[in-house]
């Protein structure tokens, strides 16, 4: 162990320029090279000079004094420094500095410096911002890791913490509210930004940022505290902005929700275009998708595709089957996916609604059809309860069955290439095509009727924990009474960023 | 599969960049899988059990491997797996 916890051994020390030079060249050459001309080379230096063994196993070392690249996993990066009396070497998996003298790796904040600035260019140039933006990863600077020094309090979290549950104060019909604070603060990506504390405020003061007061939300959720919070801020602060939502009537859940991405998106860009071309503000990275809408004209069979962003689908429930309760329950109740092939069919724009055809350069009649473009972090499904008419309010309590897995790969726009694709290609064996499959992780529930109903939500905790949050209360739920109830929004996340393994 | 295959393969991985991409997926997954936080509470009790100052990272690194691997969830294996094979069919020349 080097005495200086994050410093330089003295072996290192004493020629630090020389090392650092060599250290940039290594960085930039074989271990984040910056073009496809690196690229390639590295493919032949990649090896061990003695041995020629390659791959992570072996663990190759490059020697910092001069250029030999050796094997910890046969020992010649050892046999190496015993032949030349050559100390300093560099991990090419890590890129960490290694001292043969001291037998140990060595940290320098200048020299990680360089190789995470390395690494970003990397990032840039092989367009990889997708994975090392959108989870960055929280690396304690100096600073942090000396705070972290003077508080040896540890917490351990695992699945089985019931760290991260909170009841909610009702402020008087605020359940609307409620269950939507319980489903996203239980948003795996947005848990992870806000408990990082990633956002870096942008508005004249804190105070009136609905993203740092996400962010003092997660930090009450995760704190340990077992009594109720008490969402005031939150609600006024909503109130301001939005202000069709203010008042103390019961509010619809699904249009608070919609209001606070917006609001949140707004905060954090600084913007107030809703999905403004490439935002990257945190609820952009999460839950912007897109729909692939194609009309096709019915006399000339051009199409005319066009691409719209999405935060939320919303899916009409289609036709109430009373009268048919002599049947059991299960056999006629609707399913999600029937909604949402519903969703995804080609329909008939009819007579009445002709639309000019640039191919025939004359209006005609035409079909349209929506499909997945592409799919967000999160998919959020509103099951349209609540019609509302120039005559009518009512709801619709039709039951509609959810999986807690869901693929939506048979939702998704064509690939534009497959019509032209090689029929004995193997490339399309189904077993090998892209999964699109998402994971339930939240309901919200409406109760009762439109005039004096109640919201309740289920989320998810851990892996298999689910629980039920009424307000202040909060009990276990089995995924039986989940799937069973009579959902109004859902929330799934894409299934391989769960948290814990199955 | 062969040797010769196989490094061929390796070297256009490493050529192409998608090596550099599946390992920033594989970071992505594994953290987001919670591996990494099981893997560093199975390092930490290690340490603590031995005391920091017996244990280098070579040892470590060998009492981790195992784990390691072990734990690696099928979903971020088979991820991978597909990932590859796409890659190897989008470029067929090497086979
Ligand atoms: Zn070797
Ligand atoms: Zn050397
Ligand atoms: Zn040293
Ligand atoms: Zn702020
Ligand atoms: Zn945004
Ligand atoms: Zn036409």
């Amino acid at each position: 162990m080097a005495d200086r916890p994050g410093g330089l051994c003295s072996h290192i020390a004493e020629q630090r320029d020389l090392v650092m030079e060599s250290y940039k060249i290594v960085i930039s050459f074989l271990i984040s090279p910056e073009s496809r001309e690196n690229l390639e080379k590295r493919v032949q230096r990649f090896k061990c000079y003695t041995c020629e063994s390659v791959g992570a196993r072996c663990r190759l070392h490059a020697c910092l004094q001069c250029c030999y690249v050796g094997c910890r996993l046969y020992n010649h990066s050892q046999e190496h420094h015993e032949e030349s009396n050559h100390h300093v070497a560099i991990s090419l998996s890590h890129g960490v500095l290694y001292c043969y003298l001291c037998a140990e790796y060595v940290h320098d904040y200048e020299f990680d410096i360089i190789a995470i600035k390395a690494r970003q260019r990397l990032a840039d140039f092989l367009d990889l911002n997708e994975f090392v933006r959108s989870v960055p990863l929280w690396n304690p600077k100096y600073g942090e890791l000396e705070l972290l020094s003077l508080q040896p309090k540890r917490m351990r979290v695992d699945s089985k913490t019931p760290i991260g549950l909170r009841g909610l104060y009702n402020l008087g019909n605020t359940c609307f509210m409620n269950c939507i604070i319980q489903c996203l603060t239980h948003t795996p990506f947005l848990r992870e930004y806000f408990l990082s504390q990633q956002h870096k405020c942008i508005r004249s003061s804190p105070a009136d940022c609905l993203v740092c007061e996400m962010c003092s939300i997660f930090q009450e959720f995760y704190s340990g505290k077992i009594f109720p919070h008490v969402p005031t801020r939150l609600l006024y602060l909503v109130w301001t902005h939005a202000q069709h939502l203010a008042g103390y009537e019961q509010q619809d859940a699904h249009e608070f929700f919609m209001a606070t991405l917006n609001l949140v998106h707004k905060h954090a860009s600084g913007t107030d275009i809703p999905y403004s071309g490439g935002c990257n503000c945190i609820i952009d990275v999460i839950f912007t998708g897109s729909l692939q809408s194609d009309v096709v004209c019915q006399s000339c069979h051009g199409v005319s595709t066009t691409i719209e962003p999405f935060w939320d689908i919303s899916l009409d429930l289609g036709q109430q089957t009373a009268g048919d309760s002599r049947k059991p329950r299960s056999l006629d109740r609707k399913k999600l996916t029937d909604c949402l092939e519903n969703f995804t069919r080609a329909e008939h724009l009819g007579s009445a609604a002709k639309i000019k055809c640039s191919k025939c350069n004359s209006y005609q009649e035409s079909t349209k059809q929506l499909t997945f473009k592409k799919l967000p972090l999160v998919v959020s499904f509103h099951l349209k309860r609540f019609e509302h008419s120039k005559l009518l309010h009512k709801k619709v309590s039709t039951p509609i069955a959810f999986p807690q897995q869901l693929d939506l790969s048979p939702y998704m726009a064509k690939p534009e290439e497959q019509e032209e694709a090689d029929p004995t290609s193997t490339s399309h064996d189904p077993s090998f095509s892209r999964p699109h499959t998402y994971s339930l992780f939240g309901v919200v529930i409406h109760q009762g009727t439109l005039q004096t109903g109640h919201y309740t939500a289920y989320i998810r905790q851990s892996p298999n924990g689910w629980f039920k949050c009424d307000d202040c209360e909060i009990k276990t739920a089995t995924i039986e009474e989940v799937l069973n109830c009579e959902a109004y929004l859902l929330f799934y996340h894409k299934k391989y960023i769960e948290y814990a393994v199955e | 599969m062969n040797q010769e295959l196989s490094n061929r393969i390796r070297q256009k991985l490493v050529a192409t960049g998608e090596e550099e991409r599946l390992k920033e997926l594989l970071k992505t997954r594994l953290l987001s899988s919670g591996w990494r936080d099981e893997l560093s509470a199975v390092a930490r009790e290690y340490l603590k059990a031995k005391g920091v100052q017996h244990v280098d990272v070579e040892e470590l690194q060998n009492v981790l491997l195992v784990e390691a691997r072990k734990s690696i969830p099928d979903t971020v294996k088979k991820e991978l797996l597909v990932e590859i094979r796409d890659f190897v069919m989008q470029h067929e020349g090497i086979l």
